[in-house]
């Protein structure tokens, strides 16, 4: 018997999956270590180990691959304890950083500050050099500035160093010498240069991120060694890799280059997991929510393929590798609920977190919650909370709705948490909406994957906002993104700046393809190294386009023979196409100048996905011991409690179909059925919901 | 308010929320469909929903300066049209004289029917990249009548009943240089058709009666949430006064805005009787800009969370006579009626000075701004046109517990408009940057600082270069002023380094031309003025701003009594303790 761990750290609680050889899987939780998140991955190997009666040892003889996602380096930023950092940039361009364009986000709040630059100033040193955008040298290197700078940062007790000049993409050579220089003269420093980590035009973007990677470098470093030392102390001597915030995964000797790149890798497994569970229901368009304890989570993924952006932050500051595009509210299950200066109710965005948490947790927290007003609508069960182990206080969590919303609003407790309950599906409605609308999707069109512990509460009645018809929620909803790492592929991305004008002729046939082929080739070296064959390997191309005179690219992708070949009429009926869709209009017909910005080669390498066991298929009436009985339940569209059927989620078997309202207990999530919906149980343990009002 | 029956808060919350969400999909329609930067990169735009009255419901707005430009558009074109308002109409607006803020920024109108009935109006009004007048894109330093600046709109029907008026449209855009701004007010139609849908969705939800009970509940909640905040300014008269310098027609001119502020209980009367007539040339606000300048700057005062409805108006009432300028007479040119709205913060911020002093931010930098157009020789001599956003943005007030802002900007824009990137500068621009940074000693002394300015420097290679250069803040007395003993901001700077050794200063509004290519831009945009006693600052702060190389070893010495030592740059703790008990 083989295992394969999918582990996600979060911030209450690190989830594992385990999957041995058949596909038979099992749902771990243990809490967080903050401290020392390897900690938590050693209690949660230990647990599993018990439960299989083995010794760590044997236990971890057997597991062939572990998939870790981790949140030290997005946290050392958010908490401010990332490496003492230094910068090296063109002289007269040292607080490109800290302006950060001079944006304030906040309109009105003239007390609103801006965030403390990773880099302090007298740490970004000023170097004599410049290069033009066509790449020409205008003023040669300084080298002694160099020295000097080196001399100075080493003085500091600096322990990475990034380096930012000009138009670099153009032209790396500056920044190439001073690389060198700076390596020699601090050999331990973590030092980076933009064109190593993203040599893509726009000055800002490029320096933040730089600075970003090296910022975390040092601090994943040690977080990785940390691991890897107590994974070999057991004798692990399977595969480890490490999630990106692209949505693959990688080994942690290139994680430790480019730490950047796990900076907001958090939620970026769900779009895998989703894929593979809707996948089965032969859907390719689908939105996945994540509803956990203090945000939401959402993306949209079309035709197979999440959205990808370059304009993520972290801490308010630009990352501009690719990540998944993934929108997070503050919406969760401890999203507190308040009653502002006005007399109206607001839900969130504070949170009470897991620590005190709800008031029904009974830890002290007083402020009611999302959680608490599920609790008091009879929606989650006070004694069947985490499967039992974590009994809740219906009656405390009712008294404080009815104390601090109830009475001011002039309504009784149900009332109040039936609003509670609404204006949440409200606020998640809209993040949804960001992800679809705002890109041209219509949300009807797509189903929706529903995940974490406490988004299956809600989902029918978000989708009813939307008029979503179709809701799958997996049978492993509560662990989604450890079920996703193990899912997800090697992948590497790869860009190269071109500012031209998309034109053949003037270029030349080879103009894409020269790039490009380094790019592949690049690509082709990582994987390799990490121990991909060449037949798993497989390449994505896009191009960054607009119309001449416009500010802002969009990101097309191409297919490889277009870009190889430089197909240029393919390339812009593609870019009218996508232009058409996202801003509603296109300039095919007006012939109008195109201009390529950017490259962009992304890498993949295919690993073995675990299968998925195929149940054999039911009755329609689920058995008997799925049967709970019955219990009190707020209808919203009633707008009173009835006595509704309760089932053992766990119990359910494929082909069993539940008709609303219900609702459906499991371990660690609730699913509400409401009135007019059904689910049907499918072969691999899921829930699929549809509104068939609607229908 | 709470104990009517026939209220429901959740829904009132739940209304609130959908207003919201249906006013930022117009404003993200805006941004998908509408081809002008200035709409799409700028977002110079705000996006509402009204009343049957033209009461607000709701708006986003990207840009403050338009936060309030709307509502007197809408209850102007009520009146207007009385019962002949229809269905399917369409209605175009500009006129700064019936409720318009700049003649640039264009309104798009549409009523909202329920079974028959008028229940609403969805608008939308953007910054127009041309509206006609004697120069491209509106800003005319020469202009002294409003025919000068822009084809006046005043309420017009470009769609009757579903069906558009062909005429009327042709005359408009046979009136307008660029094509584009035709599409762009499609999209804004476009984009009002949206909050229609919305709003009749929402009729149709939850009963048209049921939706308006609630609407007027809204406004309820907004004005109790702002009286509140009235109620806790100590009542009393404040009196204060700014000046703007320089009209573009007569050297030396100065207009001042005075301002009467009286706090009553829960009602606050802005008072701006007295303040200088109008001038000759475009520095002139319409009523519109002059109430809009005035909120944003009370917003910044407030609890900024309360919801942006008409219910945060009602406890404010504006006293601003017809005839000064900032408030000028048909037919004046008013072009530069936003810009100032810097000089009438001034006034405000000096006001609550003496009401708020825990809440009132000290003077922002002033805009002074410069757009060049010219032909770019990399490409056949093609037009090229860019408004200098990177080297205008200087530093914000600083307030009680916060520096001021760097490189905010303008307080009309309150950090909403973005520096351009250096690297997309250059590659669309024939200009090389040389530097763009931070500006040392800038910012206004204090215990809270203000925020810094920056210091900006480029080759300008193109031909036939004009600047139009337009703003203020370059003569003493325009300085942020500092509050409480702090210091004031630096001052703007804008010159014109020619290649023959000569160097243009233009005025703050003039519009330079023939600046030949080599010729070097080099700007100072200033800092902001500071807050409370410099001396109290603590001089680790004042340290770590030396070390970091934007404040000098002796302005430490001199405007915070702090002494560091110039080699090592390390705080001499004893004689900063000596210097600041000495101080008399």
């Amino acid at each position: 018997m083989t295992f394969r761990i999918g582990i996600d750290v979060g911030g209450t609680f690190t989830d594992f999956l385990l999957v041995d050889g058949a596909g038979q899987s099992r749902v771990f939780k243990v809490l967080s270590t903050p401290q020392d998140p390897s900690e938590a991955v050693l209690t949660g190997l230990r647990e599993m180990a018990a439960a299989y009666d083995r010794s760590l040892d044997d236990f971890i003889d057997a597991v062939t691959l572990i998939v870790h996602g981790t949140t030290v380096t997005t946290n050392a930023v958010l908490t401010g304890n990332t490496a003492n950092t230094g910068l090296l940039t063109t002289r007269g361009f040292r607080d490109a950083l800290q302006m950060r364009r001079g944006v304030r986000e906040v309109p009105y709040d003239n007390k609103y500050l801006a965030p403390v630059p990773i880099v302090p100033r007298h740490l970004r040193l000023p170097i004599t050099e410049r290069i033009d955008h066509d790449g020409n040298v205008v003023d040669d290197i300084d080298v002694k500035d160099i020295e000097e700078a080196a001399a100075a940062l080493e003085g500091s007790g600096v322990e990475a160093i990034a380096i930012c000049f000009m138009h670099s993409y153009a032209n790396p050579d500056h920044e190439r010498t001073a690389g060198e220089a700076i390596r020699q003269a601090i050999p331990d420093a973590y030092v980076s240069t933009s064109a190593e980590v993203l040599p893509q035009v726009r000055f800002y973007e490029r320096t933040s991120t730089t600075v970003l990677n090296v910022a975390v470098g040092p601090i994943l470093g040690r977080y990785i060694g940390n691991l890897t030392r107590k994974l070999d102390d057991c004798g692990f001597a399977g595969v480890l890799l490490i999630m990106q915030s692209n949505g693959g995964v990688t080994s942690p000797a290139v994680v430790k280059t480019l730490a950047a790149t796990t900076l907001l890798s958090g939620p970026a497994a769900a779009p895998a997991a989703g894929l593979a569970y809707a996948s089965l229901h032969g859907v390719d368009d689908f939105v996945t929510v994540d509803m956990g304890g203090t945000s939401f989570d959402a993306a949209l993924i079309k035709d197979g393929q999440p959205e990808i952006t370059t304009h993520g932050t972290v801490n308010r500051f630009a990352l501009a590798l690719p990540s998944m595009e993934i929108n997070t509210v503050g919406a969760g299950g401890g999203s507190i609920a308040w009653i502002d200066d006005g007399g109206l109710l607001r839900m969130g965005p504070q949170s009470a977190g897991a620590d005190p948490g709800p008031v029904c947790y009974g830890r002290g927290g007083t402020n009611p919650t999302c959680s608490d007003a599920n609790l008091t609508l009879g929606y989650l069960s006070a004694g069947y909370f985490a499967g039992g182990r974590m009994p809740l206080d219906a009656e405390r969590a009712r008294h404080a709705i009815e104390t601090r919303i109830a009475k001011p609003l002039g309504m009784d407790a149900v009332e109040a948490a039936a609003g509670m309950y609404h204006l949440m599906n409200v606020n998640m409605a809209s993040a949804i909406q960001e992800i679809s609308v705002k890109k041209g999707w219509d949300p009807r069109d797509f189903l929706m994957v529903c995940a974490g512990g406490a988004g299956p509460v809600h989902a029918a009645m978000i989708a009813r906002e939307l008029e979503m018809t179709r809701i799958l929620i997996p049978k492993e909803s509560s662990i989604f993104c450890a079920a996703g790492m193990l899912r997800s592929d090697l992948k590497h991305d790869f860009v190269r700046s071109l500012n031209t004008v998309l034109d053949r002729d003037r270029l030349g046939a080879t103009a894409l393809s020269g790039p490009v082929a380094e790019m592949e080739a690049e690509g082709k070296a990582r994987l390799s190294h990490e121990g991909v064959a060449d037949e798993r390997i497989g390449f994505k191309h896009a191009i960054d386009l607009r119309y001449a005179g416009q500010y802002h690219e969009v990101s097309v992708e191409v297919p490889a023979d277009a870009v190889h070949g430089f197909d240029e009429q393919r390339i812009r009926d593609t870019f009218h196409a996508a232009h058409n869709r996202l801003y509603g209009y296109d300039l095919a017909d007006e012939g109008a100048a195109i201009e390529v910005i950017s490259l962009r080669v992304t890498a993949t390498g295919l690993t073995e996905k675990p299968p998925l066991i195929e149940e054999p298929r039911r009755s329609a009436q689920p058995d008997e011991s799925a049967d709970k009985g019955r219990r009190p339940v707020y209808l919203p569209e009633a707008k009173a409690f009835r006595d509704v059927a309760v089932y053992d989620g766990d119990r359910l078997a494929h082909g069993n179909r539940v008709t609303g309202p219900a609702i459906i207990e499991q371990v660690n999530t609730t699913v509400f059925v409401p009135t007019g919906f059904a689910v049907a149980c499918d072969a691999y343990g899921s829930f699929l919901m549809t509104d068939e009002a609607a229908a | 308010m709470t104990g009517q029956p026939a209220i429901d808060p959740i829904l009132a919350s739940v209304l609130q929320r959908r207003l919201k969400s249906i006013t930022e999909e117009m404003g993200l329609t805006l941004l998908r469909t509408t081809r002008s930067p200035i709409l799409n990169e700028a977002r110079d735009f705000v996006t509402g929903l009204y009343d049957a009255k033209g009461r607000m419901l709701e708006q986003t707005e990207y840009i403050p300066v338009l936060a309030f430009a709307l509502q007197p558009a809408c209850e102007h074109i009520i009146e207007y049209f009385g019962d002949d308002i229809h269905d399917g109409d369409v209605i175009l607006h500009n006129d700064v004289f019936s409720g318009g803020n700049q003649n640039n920024d264009v309104a798009v109108f549409k009523p909202v029917f329920h079974d028959g009935r008028l229940i609403a109006w969805s608008a939308c009004k953007g910054h127009q990249a041309d509206i006609g007048g004697a120069v491209a894109g509106g800003y005319n330093p020469e202009a002294r009548e409003v025919w000068q600046e822009a084809f006046r709109i005043p309420p017009v029907k470009v769609i009757e009943a579903g069906k558009r008026r062909d005429d009327v449209w042709n005359l408009i855009f046979a009136n307008v240089r660029l094509k584009m701004v035709e599409e762009d007010i499609k999209a804004q139609i476009g984009g009002s058709v949206v909050g229609e849908r919305g709003v009749k969705a929402l009729a149709a939800r939850y009963g048209v009666e049921r939706f308006l009970t609630h609407v007027d509940y809204l406004f309820e909640t907004a004005e109790t949430m702002v009286r509140k905040e009235i109620e806790a300014i100590p009542d009393g008269i404040y009196d204060g006064e700014s000046q703007a310098f320089y009209d573009g027609v007569r050297d030396g001119s100065v207009m001042t805005c005075k301002l009467r502020v009286t706090v009553s209980g829960d009602t606050v009367t802005f008072d701006f009787t007295g303040s200088s007539p109008q001038t000759p040339g475009f520095v002139n606000a319409p009523y519109s800009a002059t109430a809009s300048a005035l909120m944003l700057t009370f917003l910044m005062l407030i609890n900024p969370d309360i919801p942006h409805n008409d219910g945060i108006t009602r406890p404010i009432n504006i006293v601003n006579p017809e005839g000064s300028y900032l408030n000028a007479a048909y037919p004046a040119a008013t072009t530069f009626g936003n810009t100032l709205t810097g000089p009438t913060s001034d006034a405000i911020f000096r006001a609550f000075a003496q009401a708020m002093p825990h809440m009132v931010t000290a003077a922002w930098n002033r805009q002074m701004g410069a757009a060049v157009t010219g032909n770019d020789p990399r490409n056949d001599d093609e037009k090229f046109v860019d408004i200098l956003f990177l080297a205008l943005k200087g530093g914000s007030g600083a307030t009680r517990g916060a520096d001021g802002y760097d490189h905010i900007g303008l307080i009309n824009c309150a950090g909403g408009i973005l520096a351009q990137d250096y690297e997309m500068f250059e590659i669309h621009n024939p200009f090389f940057l040389r530097q763009h940074e931070y500006l040392p000693d800038s910012a206004g002394a204090g215990r809270w600082r203000g925020g810094l300015g920056v210091e900006t420097e480029f080759v300008m290679n193109g031909n036939e270069q004009t600047a139009i250069a337009f703003g203020d803040g370059i003569v003493e007395d325009a300085r942020a002023f500092g509050l409480f003993g702090a210091g004031n901001g630096s001052l703007n700077i804008m010159e014109f380094r020619q290649p023959d050794g000569t160097t243009r200063t233009p005025r703050s509004k003039e519009i330079v031309r023939d600046l030949p290519p080599g010729t070097v831009f080099h700007q100072q945009a200033g800092g902001g003025g500071g807050y409370g006693d410099p001396f109290e600052r603590p001089a680790e702060l004042v340290a770590e701003d030396v070390l970091h190389g934007i404040l000098t070893v002796d302005s430490a010495r001199t405007d915070y009594g702090v002494i560091i030592d110039p080699k090592s740059l390390t705080l001499d703790v004893s004689a900063t303790e000596q210097t600041r008990r000495n101080r008399s």
